[in-house]
């Protein structure tokens, strides 16, 4: 098994240098002018530079503490409601249509409305990272709990587990690998609307940094910040996969 | 595995369709049970007396399942009541354990064999410190000691059945019931954990109602058989099973007496099936 997944990281370093070799010979040919698309020698020193200099690494720091935050706010406050929801039949039945109408709102339909009420602040972008990543672990905390095997409900009731015990013992990990996955989409989100947030409120991070590079030409600063967000994004995405595996090894002797 | 504690059975032989004992474990009244026009269960009555051994038999579809989810509280009567200890039972109850015949929709997949054994013990409030000690105890005498650490998806079918038994003893219930629980297991496995429960049922005193379709696994538990008849469910025969405890698979199946409780279990269902 060890060494399949050898086999997966050499194929994927593989076709990260053949991408890179093409970013190359694209702009080596100057199909596009350099003032707006840098090779990657160019992206790499201003990557470099930025990080060692001190800007870009405070940026991204600020960047990542901020989808961090608004993914955890998401995280907790979607597996809890979605708990609340998804534990009794008739609350589905009632909030779901709702969920459902609000569900398809695009997150960046918030930010006027949380600029109304928040202005250009810190607090502003948190909220619409938050609530943007919200929907995922939400829904999947009440699917997952909805779909629970009815034959544990009985085993419950005939054992006389309490509700919280229901909740904490049974319905909980049975949802595990919907919430596991949806924490991974919210996280996804949760970069993606810190970024869109900081473009919009002006807020210190990588967001405003790539906007600011793309207003003043400075295309390999941009690119680097590009980079930076790419790797952010892989790095989270990563380190869940490898907790959703601890977490659900039960699962795996399945197959 | 070889218990003597004839004490706890109940004494044999007297007219057993109109039970006259004040102390029944179990009384079910007139029950019958209907899903909106479809009459399932029509009217059965029965008084099951503290340690006694029940068998139920019957055609497929003839109610059984759903006789064993009335008793456990899972689903309630259209009408008529079953009670236990002389008070109704108004839902499912701790002291009443029920071994589904799905068991691997009853095991909790994402739990080891001790963490689906201590559910139970969770749920009656058995401090943590005590629970090692009990769950190792459990899994040594239904044979699966050197397996607690096992997932239910690493276990075979029989010993995922075993589990299941095991969670319900954590419960230190009153009264088992169980459902066809060893319908896919070979014969010699079935056999071992036929004597396993007759063993586990005969210590802890418990009431047991055995529902299966292999008539001589009926006999071999017994004390008394009972033959449900369908559309709707109804008792046909109660038949008694006079046979000497503890019993041996080979010197009880043997037996006369078995041998002619068999054909005479048989010349019933073969009528029932025609
Ligand atoms: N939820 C339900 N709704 C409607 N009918 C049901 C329901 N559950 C069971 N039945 C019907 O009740 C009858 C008895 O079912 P039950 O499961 O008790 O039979 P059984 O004796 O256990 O059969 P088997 O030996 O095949 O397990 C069947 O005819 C079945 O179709
Ligand atoms: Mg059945």
């Amino acid at each position: 098994m060890k060494h399949f997944s050898l086999r997966k990281l050499l194929l994927g370093c593989g076709a990260l240098a053949l991408f890179i070799l093409a970013w190359k010979l694209v702009t080596d040919a100057k199909l596009v002018s350099p003032i707006f698309f840098p090779g990657p020698e160019r992206t790499y020193a201003a990557l470099v530079k930025g990080l060692s200099g001190g800007a870009m690494l405070s940026q991204t720091l600020e960047t990542v503490q901020r989808m961090l935050l608004g993914w955890l706010l998401a995280s907790f406050v979607g597996v809890f409601l979605g708990a609340l929801i998804g534990v009794s039949r008739r609350a589905r039945a009632f909030i779901a249509p709702t969920l459902e109408l609000l569900r398809p709102l695009p997150a960046s339909a918030m930010i006027p409305i949380a600029i109304a009420f928040l202005g250009f602040s810190d607090n502003m972008v948190l909220v619409v990272i938050a609530f943007g990543a919200l929907w995922p672990m939400l829904l999947a905390t009440i699917h997952g709990f909805a779909a629970m095997e009815p034959r544990l409900y009985e085993v419950s009731a005939v054992l006389g587990l309490s509700r919280a015990q229901v909740i904490w013992k049974l319905a909980l990990p049975s949802a595990m690998p919907m919430i596991l996955a949806s924490l991974r989409l919210g996280l996804t989100i949760s970069l993606i609307l810190a970024v869109v947030g900081e473009m919009l409120a002006s807020r210190q991070g990588l967001g405003q940094s790539i906007l600011a590079a793309s207003r003043s030409f400075r295309s390999p600063d941009l690119f680097a910040g590009i980079v930076i967000l790419g790797a952010i994004g892989l790095v989270g995405s990563r380190l869940l996969s490898f907790a959703e595996r601890r977490l659900l090894r039960w699962q795996a002797v399945n197959r | 595995m070889v218990v003597t504690q004839l004490s706890t059975r109940p004494r044999q032989g007297e007219d057993n369709s109109t039970p006259t004992s004040g102390e029944a474990r179990i009384r079910i009244r007139d029950v019958t049970l209907s899903y909106g026009s479809l009459q399932i269960i029509g009217g059965i009555s029965l008084d099951i007396a503290p340690g006694e051994t029940i068998s139920v038999i019957g055609p497929s579809g003839c109610g059984k399942t759903t006789l064993l989810r009335m008793l456990a509280g899972l689903a309630r009567p259209t009408s008529g009541s079953v009670e236990l200890d002389g008070s109704v039972l108004g839902g499912p109850n701790r002291s009443i354990a029920i071994v589904f015949q799905d068991y691997g929709k009853a095991l909790l997949p994402w739990r080891t064999a001790a963490g689906n054994v201590s559910l139970a013990l969770e749920a009656r409030g058995c401090p943590g410190a005590e629970r090692p000690a009990i769950i190792r105890e459990l899994l040594e005498k239904i044979g699966l000691g050197r397996h607690a650490d096992k997932y239910p998806a690493e276990m075979s079918g029989g010993m995922q059945q075993r589990l299941q038994i095991a969670r319900c003893l954590a419960q230190e219930p009153k009264v088992l019931l169980m459902d066809e629980p060893f319908g896919a297991l070979d014969a010699m496995t079935r056999q071992a954990l036929q004597d396993e429960v007759l063993g586990l049922v005969a210590t802890t005193g418990a009431t047991m109602v055995f529902v299966t379709h292999d008539l001589e696994e009926a006999i071999y538990l017994g004390d008394r058989i009972i033959c449900l008849q369908p559309n709707p469910g109804r008792v046909g025969r109660v038949v008694d099973v006079r046979l000497a405890r503890p019993r041996d698979q080979l010197l009880t199946r043997e037996d006369h007496e078995f041998l002619r409780l068999r054909r005479e279990l048989y010349d019933l269902i073969k009528d029932d099936h025609q």
